[in-house]
């Protein structure tokens, strides 16, 4: 009977289902949303990146011009001193590839995540 | 000779056949939506193929029974990637089996070759469908490729034994 | 090592899965502008669109002293050479005939009397309005030989409502041209060029109550999608609220009971100039110069009712996401 177990038979199983678990695990990785982060832009420079998890609370401001808000998983341009308040009135972000602009004062406020509901906003 | 090899090529191709359909009992398609996704039992017909007869014949009966299957019921999508992945499934036996004895057994050569079946049959999928994501499916095919394999192996052995018993030389 | 390569083979497999990307923002034409593109040499793609987007804000800006279309407003009536400038003139001339003058581009004159997003914002006389009015009318500008113009009557040239069109139908050329998908977002003139990795695209439709968030979605590919709302440029006043959309017959802000208009097309400068257009006509007359004139159009009314025309279903997948805010899909 050509079918007894050998130990090479033992290596090319262990093989297959050590591929499945990387595979698993990688795919896994990937599935979960992943970590929200929120970004300031100034100028077309990255001011600061945040990691918002349920316990952020922070604001940042910048220069007198912008006040942005983190709290837990949303951020917001709060007060601005630009004359149009547009970035004010974009609201709380909440979600990955949301984004809010200050034209004025070039600056931009936006989520990044892993995975993006949508590619963009038409407003 | 010549006569038994060729009829015996035919058997093997109408068996697998009659496999294919039979495998469709078990629809994976449903669970895995890789059109053509099988369980992959006819494999066991080419296995015993590379065993008993010469590759190239064993190849012959994967074409046949891949292009005929398709004719008979399946869609293109199916025929290629049941090809990719019998190609490929063909191809690691192949090798494997130059090792068998030694390192392993057939019990191996059978699990390889069902996982190649799956890993075939998905990276066509990838290809065609241009998206990474049928990827997810991968893993639970693999683990399937085990048990099944060594159902094919078993089977493979049991018939090679037979066929040794009742002296059936080609 | 025959085991080896039997272990690589999936490795390999594995390795033509991750595209390449290139992405980059920056400000033009008065508004914040996203480029992603995918591809080869993505990258060339992308700067070539920023320069060539450099370009025509230089040809086409109306604050730029060096502007061709500077040159034409301060030309007090003489005419003036627009090399490259021409043909966006000619282009808005026939959206103005097309929609009747409710795509307007000599409404500059009423932008500057309300100054609607910046400090002088207020509501004005009516003889002022009148008098603005009389600056009004695509009539007062005129093509004359060798693509040189002219304009009459104190009337103001403002492309603001159809140049982010033109730029983003120039990009999506050069995108094609070089063999590039891509997403851009100029302002809220979306263009997303070829599919997203053998995908659609999923262009979101601002919720007029929150425009960071969305109420419907689109999945596209090949089009363009541009939005006109009441929502991000505008002032109040004792309890109403006056936006930058002008209703060039009155000279007022338009009044027609929508919130924004929405329009999907493969051309974008249609798109652009077709969304001013249909919210000042409101929804019954802009449903109706829909479906006259094949247009696929996103209306969302005041009463949160949002209507689509039959061209939408040919053009994109739509889908309402905005139940909960209280949304729903007029038929």
């Amino acid at each position: 009977m050509r079918a007894k177990l050998k130990w090479g038979d033992l290596v090319i199983i262990g093989e297959v289902l050590l591929l499945a678990a990387v595979l698993s695990a990688a795919l896994a990785r990937q599935a979960v949303g992943g970590q929200l982060y929120a970004e300031v832009w100034q100028d077309g420079a990255l001011v600061e990146r945040v990691a918002l998890t349920e316990q952020t609370d922070r604001v940042i401001e910048l220069d007198g011009h912008n006040t942005i808000v983190l709290q837990g998983k949303t951020a917001v341009i709060q007060s601005a001193d630009c004359h149009d308040q547009v970035c004010v009135r974009t609201g709380t972000l909440t979600r990955a590839g949301q984004v809010a602009v200050c034209l004025p004062n070039r600056v931009v406020l936006r989520l990044v995540g892993e995975r993006n509901e949508v590619d963009a906003i038409a407003s | 000779m010549q006569t038994r090899r060729l009829t015996l090529c035919g058997l093997l191709t109408a068996l697998a056949i009659v496999l294919s359909l039979a495998e469709r009992l078990f629809p994976l398609d449903a669970v895995v939506p890789v059109p053509g996704a099988k369980l992959g039992l006819a494999n066991v017909v080419v296995m015993f193929a590379l065993t008993y007869l010469r590759p190239r014949e064993a190849l012959a009966i994967l074409l046949g029974r891949v292009t005929l299957s398709a004719l008979l019921m399946g869609s293109v999508t199916a025929f290629l990637f049941s090809l990719m992945g019998g190609l490929l499934s063909l191809g690691v036996m192949c090798l494997l089996l130059r090792v068998e004895g030694r390192f392993c057994s057939l019990l191996g050569v059978s699990v390889a070759g069902a996982a190649a079946h799956h890993i075939g049959q998905i990276a066509a999928a990838v290809v065609w469908m241009k998206t990474s994501a049928v990827i997810a499916y991968l893993p639970l095919l693999l683990l399937l490729s085990v048990p099944l394999g060594l159902i094919t192996g078993l089977t493979c052995a049991a018939a090679l034994t037979h066929m040794k018993k009742i002296n059936f030389g080609v | 090592m025959k085991r080896i390569v039997a272990a690589l083979v999936p490795l390999l497999l594995m390795c033509g899965c991750a595209p390449k990307s290139y992405k980059t923002d920056f400000f033009a034409m008065d508004t914040f502008m996203s480029v992603i593109v995918q591809g080869e040499q993505a990258e060339q793609t992308a700067q070539q669109c920023e320069r060539r987007i450099a370009e025509l804000e230089q040809a086409l800006s109306r604050t730029r002293e060096d502007s061709e279309i500077w040159q034409l407003n301060h030309a007090a009536g003489e005419a003036a050479a627009m090399p490259t400038a021409g043909g966006a003139l000619l282009t808005a001339m026939e959206y103005a005939r097309l929609t009747d003058g409710l795509y307007d581009p000599t409404v500059a004159r009423l932008s500057d009397l309300w100054a609607i997003g910046t400090e002088n914002a207020r509501v004005p006389a009516q003889d002022e309005i009148d008098e603005a009015l009389q600056g009004v009318g695509v009539d007062k500008l005129t093509a004359e030989q060798g693509n040189t113009f002219a304009l009459r009557g104190g009337a103001q040239i403002d492309l603001g409502g159809i140049a982010k069109g033109i730029a983003a139908d120039e990009c999506a050329a050069i995108l094609r041209q070089r063999g590039n998908d891509g997403l851009l977002v100029l302002g809220g003139n979306i263009y997303a060029v070829g599919a997203n990795e053998g995908e659609d695209w999923v262009i979101g439709i601002a919720d007029p109550e929150n425009s960071a968030d969305y109420i419907a979605t689109l999945g596209v590919q090949d089009q363009s999608v541009v939005t006109s709302g009441d929502y991000e440029r505008f002032f109040e006043q004792d309890g109403r609220r006056y936006h930058h959309i002008f209703d060039p017959r009155t000279g007022y802000p338009a009044q027609s009971g929508l919130r924004s208009v929405t329009v999907i097309d493969a051309d974008s400068t249609r798109a652009d100039a077709l969304t001013t257009a249909l919210f000042v006509m409101g929804l019954d007359k802009g449903m109706a110069f829909c479906v006259e004139n094949e247009v696929a159009a996103v209306f969302v009314t005041s009463d949160k009712l949002v209507y689509t025309t039959p061209r939408v279903d040919e053009v994109c997948r739509f889908l309402l996401t905005g139940g909960e805010k209280g949304y729903t899909h007029a038929r």
